[in-house]
């Protein structure tokens, strides 16, 4: 596969996960909410994961951080390395625990994911007490360059206030404070800006860029919004019911978008170019049930170039350049007539 | 902070006047009179009676007399028992209730918030079945049926030990206090563990619980620092009214006991239509559950800073 190909010529990946399952168990049955998702990052780079809601791409981040309850959640197969560490279902290692240390992690809303009894400045400086052992005035101060760092003004005063009292960008500029609090090889940010309006999501957007450079850590990023994928990442895994469809670079992914849903998502962007037609094109339909996922692939009763197979039985990934590939038959080297919309070109294989 | 205390104490103030005022109207309202149970009484006798006691005089004076009194602190004097002033009665007497009310509503709190974390953690397991067993019971068990029974428990107790290992009633050392206390803060205690299950059960899945194990913060780190205080705001703030039940439902558990509290006095004075009893004991039991309030809100506003701040 072009992952391997991947990995050879580059350094040694920092994370690998590699067919990772996971179901939870509701009273409506059991629903398999990722269903063999593999991926890789290197240090330093920036992986965005994309897809609708109920995709399950905020699982598969917390199942790697045991942060989905279990019961009713279960990990049934897969593996994630870190630096060669298998993981998935444990996470000490050498018995430091990596969330915090080797992993940070920011969530979609700010009012909710800081604890309203505790002043920010000691929320920022619990992991540093708890990872590096340090005494609380030093973490506190610590916590306070932190905030500094995260661009927020008066960074003594505000660390000793409550989250009440601070706006929700402010939050989530404390959130990443304290998530790169003990300098982690990876961020992982799930749905970072969701909950912030536009002027403030580009400068939560910004400061993850400038946190990025100075420190040089990796950046998994989960995001539904496609212009957020254009601006931070270098590399994008589009999700669709459970299951990666199509991973590639950046550009890859949009001017050679290679798998049907890809496609519909680019098309379903809103634009402001004059000269074309301002009406929205969205995906019609919606994803399958995942209580029972078809045998198939998932997206094919929305696909407008669905054939008879799609319905059986689903692709693998299949392999068009470097590291781009696509879960779709109609890369298979059987097939000799292609769309034109798939503007993935013959040739380029 | 000490703006919200003053704002606070200014609010309990005015409650108190109103306990007062609806207290005493309520008891001018009652049928009957303080002379109605003197045989020897002419109409002569009776009228001259009211000009000395000033009960002839027009209700709002005697209002404003009962509220100068109560300013000063004068409860005034017993009309059932012999040369006994209400200030007496309560200065003898509240004590006992008083440490006997602090103890139940402590073993209530300690006992509820540890029995309600412990539910919630092992949700839907064996601590969790038995614990909410034991819960419906003490909640719908009254209390005159615990204290019998508890009595009963410690004479069998003693009986076996061959020693006297618990007092069965009375008052004094520490050991007579344990059971009542216990007894008495039993319902309570139940109720702040099913209280304390319900809120714990909502911050363990909250979102900044989430956040704290992305953190790599132990679990009982977690559970002291993230989770506890969060959960224990709903506890503290019914803590208030419980302390009211406790100690104005007390009486019973004092008769069962022979424990020499307030409660008992409370009950015989609205019995024999003891006037000034019952307007002093009223009144003062209203001011001290309003200041258990307003001590609530303070702690309150300690544990949660959007009350102090805002």
């Amino acid at each position: 596969m072009s992952e391997m190909a991947h990995k050879a010529e580059s350094s040694v990946p920092l994370l690998v996960v590699e067919n990772l399952h996971v179901e939870f168990d509701t009273y409506g049955g059991t629903v398999q909410a990722v269903r063999g998702v593999s991926f890789s990052i290197e240090v330093g780079k920036t992986l965005a994961i994309v897809g609708e809601s109920g995709c399950g791409k905020s699982v598969t981040v917390q199942s790697m951080m045991g942060l989905i309850p279990m019961p009713p959640g279960r990990i049934t197969a897969g593996s994630a390395r870190l630096k060669g560490n298998e993981i998935l279902g444990r996470h000490i290692i050498k018995g430091r625990d990596i969330r915090g240390s080797q992993i940070g992690m920011i969530f979609q809303d700010p009012m909710t994911s800081l604890n309203p009894t505790m002043t920010i400045g000691d929320q920022i400086a619990e992991p540093l007490q708890i990872h590096r052992g340090y005494s609380h005035a030093k973490a506190f101060k610590e916590a306070i360059n932190l905030l500094s760092m995260s661009k927020i003004p008066e960074a003594a005063k505000r660390a000793r206030q409550y989250p009440f009292e601070f706006s929700g960008g402010m939050l989530q500029r404390a959130m990443i404070a304290m998530a790169i609090a003990c300098k982690p090889s990876i961020l992982i940010a799930d749905e970072p800006t969701t909950a912030l309006d536009v002027t403030i999501q580009a400068q939560i957007l910004d400061l993850l860029q400038d946190l990025q450079k100075e420190t040089g850590m990796a950046v998994i990023l989960i995001t539904h919004d496609l212009g957020v994928v254009a601006r931070m990442a270098d590399d994008v895994a589009v999700m669709y019911a459970g299951k990666i469809v199509e991973q590639g670079s950046v550009d890859d992914i949009f001017y050679r978008s290679a798998h049907p849903y890809t496609l519909g998502l680019k098309l379903a962007m809103p634009t402001n170019d004059p000269a074309k037609q301002h009406k929205l094109n969205p995906i019609e339909g919606s994803p399958p049930d995942l209580f029972s996922p078809p045998p198939g692939c998932g997206y094919c009763p929305r696909c407008p170039y669905a054939m008879e197979i799609c319905d059986r039985q689903q692709s693998d990934l299949i392999a068009l350049s470097g590291h781009h590939a696509s879960r779709c038959w109609l890369h298979h080297p059987e097939v000799t007539q292609r769309p034109e919309d798939l503007t993935y070109a013959e040739g380029q294989r | 902070m000490w703006w919200f205390i003053g704002k606070r104490l200014i609010q309990g103030l005015i409650t108190v006047w109103f306990i007062a005022t609806a207290t005493f109207f309520a008891m001018h309202n009652v049928p009957g009179d303080p002379l109605l149970n003197d045989r020897a009484t002419t109409p002569i006798i009776r009228a001259n009676l009211e000009a000395k006691y000033g009960l002839d005089k027009p209700l709002l004076t005697q209002y404003f007399i009962y509220l100068n009194n109560i300013a000063h602190g004068d409860f005034g004097i017993s009309f059932a028992q012999e040369n006994r002033e209400v200030n007496d009665i309560i200065r003898e007497h509240f004590p006992v209730s008083a440490i006997l009310g602090v103890l139940a509503v402590l073993i209530a709190a300690v006992g509820g918030i540890l029995w309600g974390s412990l539910t919630a953690l092992y949700r839907n397991r064996m601590p969790d079945y038995i614990i909410m067993f034991l819960v419906i019971l003490g909640i719908s068990v009254p209390s005159f049926v615990i204290a019998a029974l508890s009595q009963l428990g410690i004479v069998t107790i003693n009986q076996l030990l061959g020693i006297n290992f618990l007092p069965v009633a009375g008052w004094g050392t520490i050991y007579h206090m344990l059971v009542p206390a216990l007894v008495l803060g039993l319902s309570t205690m139940a109720y702040l563990t099913r209280l304390m299950r319900s809120s714990m059960l909502e911050i363990v899945y909250s979102d900044f619980v989430r956040t704290a194990k992305s953190k790599g913060v132990p679990p009982a780190r977690i559970f002291a620092r993230h989770q506890l205080r969060n959960a224990v705001l709903p506890v503290i703030t019914v803590l208030g009214p419980s302390i009211a039940a406790i100690t104005t439902g007390g009486f019973v558990v004092e008769i069962v006991f022979a424990i020499p509290g307030l409660g008992r006095f409370f009950v015989e004075a609205v019995q024999q239509l003891d006037y000034t009893v019952i307007m002093g004991t009223t009144v003062f039991y209203g001011a001290f559950l309003v200041f258990m309030v307003i001590l609530v809100d303070v702690i309150y506003g300690f544990i949660d800073p959007r009350v102090r701040l805002s």
